[in-house]
């Protein structure tokens, strides 16, 4: 079972799908700062986070009509939204980097994300200060699935590790997210 | 090979980090009806949104959201003005009044130039619902840039629905991929949808129903409808069009209008 519907959320999802302007701000209030900061991880180049932020909740709003609660909460389908998208992006970006400088990695320091000193000290503002205890290398690996687009083998390469060892890493990762679910479904994000 | 394996890989296919040689094995596992990977991943799909919750928030610009919400105006503006317009051009129809036309435009465009001159204010709206036509051209690229690469992958099938009892002289087509689940679908000879109606686009897994989208037809009965993303752990079969009430309902209940297989 998933988390429970916010019954809410989903009747203000329903307000947008009739055209109500007034409820899409709401919708917009509600829900851009996730949405922003996953842009933002996602891209990590701020002018192209809000693009993808607009293009994310101008698709809200003409497809609202299509949303469907059995497939997920309404802040699930936004997410998937913005990765889906975000993740389109960052692969045409690497198909336009590579045809102009054929190999060039992120630099180490890059790659830590969510995880950086800063992130961390905020960790406790966040329900998911558990998340946060995930540790290091197993977050690590699924950020780079999650937010980076990459497969299990293209992880192995970019971190230099074995196969076996990242298959092993995520299964663990994965383990834990869907623990933390039942505790975590039910609080909301200040 | 045993199930725990499968198990494995629903979790990682849900992450979407399955390398391609697994994928092809394990979506072949998926077609087979197996309900406790595909319950698997929906466990894993609903937690990972978690790792985005556990982002520092931050509030995007103020800016963005009066641009939005200007952008939505324009989305229908744009078409009624273009209506507007092309109705009104007696221009190109009387070459003779093309000489007061040029005046006219002259007039206008030093009428806009004192505007734009007293007021700085009024250039700053205009820049920033300029900025909301940007985020919807570009909107509209990324849309098109996506359609032209489904329409040259080779693996896209194609569907015709045709016409039922309650429009026999329909007809529609989809263009289907069975993998990436996503299409585009026309139809065309449907009668104008009342104003409270839609159609409804259906993709039918084993009899059963999922949403695919909804449409209005123009005057000569022709709609256009890219689908949005459906389950990919459904195996589609069948599309059927019905008519249903505006917005569009989870299950379908009117008149069915279309129906074809793959």
């Amino acid at each position: 079972m998933g988390p429970v519907p916010a019954t809410e959320a989903v009747e203000l999802v329903a307000q947008v799908a009739r055209g109500d302007r007034e409820a899409f701000g709401r919708f917009y209030d509600r829900y851009a700062s996730l949405v922003f900061a996953m842009a933002l991880r996602l891209l990590r180049a701020r002018s192209e986070a809000e693009d993808l932020l607009q293009e994310v909740f101008l698709q809200a709003w003409r497809r609202a009509a299509t949303y469907d609660p059995d497939r997920g909460n309404p802040e699930a389908w936004l997410v998937t939204m913005t990765r889906t998208r975000g993740i389109d992006k960052l692969r045409s970006r690497r198909r336009r980097e590579e045809r102009i400088r054929p190999v060039e990695d992120e630099s180490p320091a890059d790659q830590g994300a969510v995880a950086s000193g800063a992130d961390r000290s905020e960790a406790k503002l966040t329900v998911m200060g558990a998340l946060a205890g995930l540790p290091d290398l197993q977050r690590r690996v699924l950020e780079l699935a999650y937010f980076d687009g990459l497969t299990q083998s293209e992880i192995a390469t970019r971190l230099g590790e074995p196969l076996g060892t990242v298959k092993t890493r995520m299964r663990t990762g994965l383990e834990r997210l869907r623990g933390f679910l039942g505790s975590a479904s039910g609080a909301s994000v200040s | 090979m045993s199930h725990e394996v499968w198990l494995e890989q629903a979790e990682v296919y849900a992450l979407g980090a399955l390398d391609e040689d697994e994928r092809g094995g394990f979506e072949a596992h998926l077609a087979e009806g197996c309900v406790i990977c595909v319950e698997r991943i929906r466990e894993t799909s609903d937690a990972l949104p978690l790792l985005a919750r556990a982002l520092r928030q931050e509030a995007p610009p103020a800016a963005l959201k009066t641009r939005l919400l200007e952008a939505i105006d324009d989305d229908e503006d744009a078409i009624e003005t273009e209506e507007e317009e092309s109705a009104t051009l007696p221009v190109r129809r009387a070459p003779r009044w093309a000489w007061w036309a040029g005046w006219a435009t002259a007039l206008a465009a030093a009428g806009l130039l004192l505007v734009v001159g007293f007021s700085l204010s009024k250039t700053r709206e205009e820049l920033e619902r300029l900025r909301g036509r940007v985020a919807i051209l570009q909107e509209e690229l990324t849309e098109r840039e996506a359609t032209l690469r489904f329409l040259s992958d080779p693996k896209a099938r194609y569907v015709s629905l045709a016409g039922l009892p309650a429009s026999p002289g329909a007809s529609g087509w989809l263009l289907w991929n069975p993998e990436t689940h996503q299409g585009l679908f026309l139809a065309r000879g449907l009668p104008p949808a009342p104003p409270d109606r839609v159609y409804e686009l259906w993709a039918i897994a084993t009899s059963e129903p999922v949403p695919a989208g909804v449409f209005k037809v123009d005057a000569a009965g022709r709609g256009f409808l890219r689908l949005p993303p459906l389950p990919e752990t459904k195996t589609f079969d069948k599309f059927a069009v019905t008519l249903e009430p505006a917005g569009g309902v989870a299950r379908p209940t009117g008149a069915m209008h279309l129906l074809g297989s793959l």
